[in-house]
């Protein structure tokens, strides 16, 4: 009961996660009594394969976002991960490639920011054109094909049940244990709500190693990155260095739609999910009205400033 | 620290790599050193050289605007779709300027009142632009340029192309406005310091939103070079143009509160990246690996001030 509390009541850590809500239930509602298409079986299931990648790279985001961070590489990590999945090779190699890569590009974010003092927007925004440079270099145009065990494990049945619901258990359950289930959950907060509040150091006098739970924290969101990249990689069937470039900006937006502030120390899992499947309930609603794919993308990005103009902060500038 | 080593970190890295750049080119390709090759390498970099203007105005304020990209494709639209019809070019001129004032504004507005980030609110306002300059073209390149701004691009004077002529004179107001005005020392204030800088007096917030509302103009008059620089209109204007910038503005010396490289650094940081690609093409690297040189460019000249705000 108490951990319900913490984590719905009023005066919990976790943001404003009930405005996404009720934005989903209008949203849905509005779209059952518009469109023919949307209340079918077959949309619910495109709809549940649209929103997982964005589910997955929005949690790596908020992790890092809790800490006052913003993580812009994490599409450039889902390109580099597609394109590495689509090279000559078994899958018993290149799927722990893949992972080990996503480590090396946020192990580098996280050196970069700690310990070389390089703001993190612009440490992530110039690992976004190194990782994007290696994408383009493994795979120049979308194409290749990717190992059949990551297809089957995307788009596959099991027991009757497609595999993306699994996905989503397991993604949920993993990161569950980690912000709710782990000393490093607790720690994240501790260092955020002191960026927020103006006290850097905070934390740091506390005794928290903060220097490594932020490097921890860019690890995580390149793996959920690399993992979401896994999945689309799986859903296309084949390797594309332009696939993640929406993301970065997406889940951003998905995060700020949850409740997370982006000045540090408050968000949620819940939140960061319903903003996640917000978007891609919006983005399959503009589908179905067959608004043109340019004007989509000018109204995604009109959300992303509205979302964060609603948003206050104490300080200015970047 | 030593003093002596404290004052070389302070030196911006682009003047070395200038020199560096220079160099290899002179002992790798000596026959492109003349006056008329060189000429059209640093012409090229023109409309990144007068976007840095803004951007290192911004840069000093501790923003950051990456509009950029959209004001460019939009104006580049403007011009080339004929959808004004025989609207006199100057007005046409004006019009962009104005366009570039407004979109400035309204990141000013944001940055300075809203408190928004400005990374993602100018890196927004680019996507947004891009969106509807792709719908209004619904995807398709748009037309020819007018003739007149490609003839006024390729005159010269003298060995100097006009566009450098225009960067240059632009920068050295730019030195003169930061260096003599009220406003130069009130934008140095308020990098240094925001908080002093507000319980000094400084009008912090107005401060912010008028190096925007500059940024947008220098992004405007940089479309409008860029367009004069080509024939046809293009739709595949990307976020190069401004991340470029604000590499050039990094290695320059300026970087979030801090102006250490004043004017003439970045000037020298965009020379670099004229030098720089030309040097890549000619030893065959390819178009990924030039997006890595990017990447790497601003992270290590990142990495370089990090370290040297650190010790001192």
């Amino acid at each position: 009961m108490i951990q319900l509390r913490r984590l719905f009541g009023k005066n919990s850590r976790q943001g404003n996660w009930w405005a996404p809500l009720v934005l989903i239930i209008g949203t849905t509602a509005v779209l059952i009594a518009t469109t023919v298409d949307f209340a079918t079986p077959q949309n619910a299931s495109n709809l549940l394969a649209q929103a997982m990648p964005l589910i997955i790279v929005a949690i790596g985001q908020m992790i890092v976002i809790v800490l006052a961070g913003m993580d812009l590489s994490v599409g450039s990590v889902m390109s580099m991960t597609t394109a590495i999945l689509a090279l000559d090779g078994s899958p018993f190699v290149l799927i722990p490639l893949v992972f080990l890569a996503a480590i090396a590009v946020g192990l580098t974010n996280g050196i970069a920011i700690v310990k070389l003092n390089v703001h993190p927007i612009i440490a992530t925004l110039s690992m976004q054109f190194i990782v994007i440079g290696i994408a383009q270099l493994l795979r120049p145009v979308a194409g290749g094909s990717v190992p059949e065990i990551v297809v089957t494990m995307v788009t596959g049945r099991i027991f009757g049940m497609p595999t993306t619901i699994l996905w989503g258990i397991a993604v949920i359950a993993i990161a569950w244990k980690v912000l709710h289930g782990s000393r490093f959950g607790l720690h994240l907060f501790a260092i955020g709500g002191g960026v927020a509040s103006g006290q850097t150091d905070a934390a740091h006098n506390y005794g928290l190693p903060d220097q490594r739970i932020v490097i921890k924290a860019y690890v995580l969101s390149a793996l959920f990155a690399a993992l979401a990249g896994v999945f689309i990689a799986g859903r296309i069937a084949s390797g594309d260095p332009s696939v993640g470039s929406q993301f970065a900006l997406d889940s951003i937006t998905a995060v700020a739609i949850g409740g997370t502030q982006l000045s540090g120390g408050v968000g949620g899992l819940h939140g960061t999910i319903l903003g996640a499947i917000l978007m891609a309930l919006l983005a399959n609603g503009m589908n179905l009205a067959n608004l043109s794919a340019f004007l989509q993308g000018a109204i995604k990005g009109g959300i992303l400033l509205l979302v964060i103009a609603l948003q206050s902060r104490k300080r200015m500038g970047l | 620290m030593n003093p002596t080593l404290n004052r070389a970190l302070r030196i911006p890295p682009a003047y070395f790599v200038f020199v560096v750049l220079l160099a290899t080119l002179w002992v790798t390709k000596p026959q492109l050193m003349n006056a008329n090759v060189l000429g059209i390498f640093v012409r090229q970099v023109a409309p990144l050289g007068i976007l840095v203007l803004g951007q290192l105005l911004v840069m000093r304020v501790r923003s950051i605007d990456l509009s950029g990209a959209g004001v460019l494709l939009l104006i580049n639209y403007l011009f080339a779709s004929g959808m004004l019809g025989d609207t006199p070019i100057v007005l046409m001129l004006l019009l962009s300027v104005c366009i570039g004032c407004v979109i400035g504004a309204f990141n000013g507005y944001l940055v300075a009142k809203r408190r928004v980030s400005a990374v993602i609110a100018t890196l927004a306002i680019t996507v947004i632009l891009s969106g509807l300059v792709q719908f209004l073209a619904s995807g398709k390149p748009p037309g020819n340029m007018p003739a007149l701004m490609n003839e006024a691009y390729k005159l010269k004077w003298g060995l100097l192309p006009a566009p450098v002529l225009v960067w240059v004179f632009l920068t050295a107001l730019m030195a003169v406005f930061l260096s003599r005005f009220v406003f130069g020392r009130f934008i140095m204030a308020v990098g240094e310091n925001p908080t002093a800088s507000h319980f000094a007096g400084v009008p912090v917030a107005r401060t912010v939103m008028i190096a925007h509302i500059i940024a947008g103009l220098f992004a405007a008059l940089a479309a409008i070079v860029q367009s004069a620089s080509v024939a046809v209109g293009s739709l595949r204007l990307g976020l190069e143009m401004p991340i470029d910038a604000v590499a050039a503005t990094i290695l320059g010396g300026v970087i979030f509160g801090r102006g250490d490289g004043g004017v003439w650094g970045p000037f020298f940081g965009v020379l670099c990246f004229a030098l720089l690609f030309v040097v890549m093409t000619s030893f065959g690297v390819p178009e990924p690996g030039k997006q890595i040189a990017r990447g790497l460019i601003i992270l290590l000249a990142a990495v370089f001030y990090g370290l040297s705000t650190k010790n001192s």
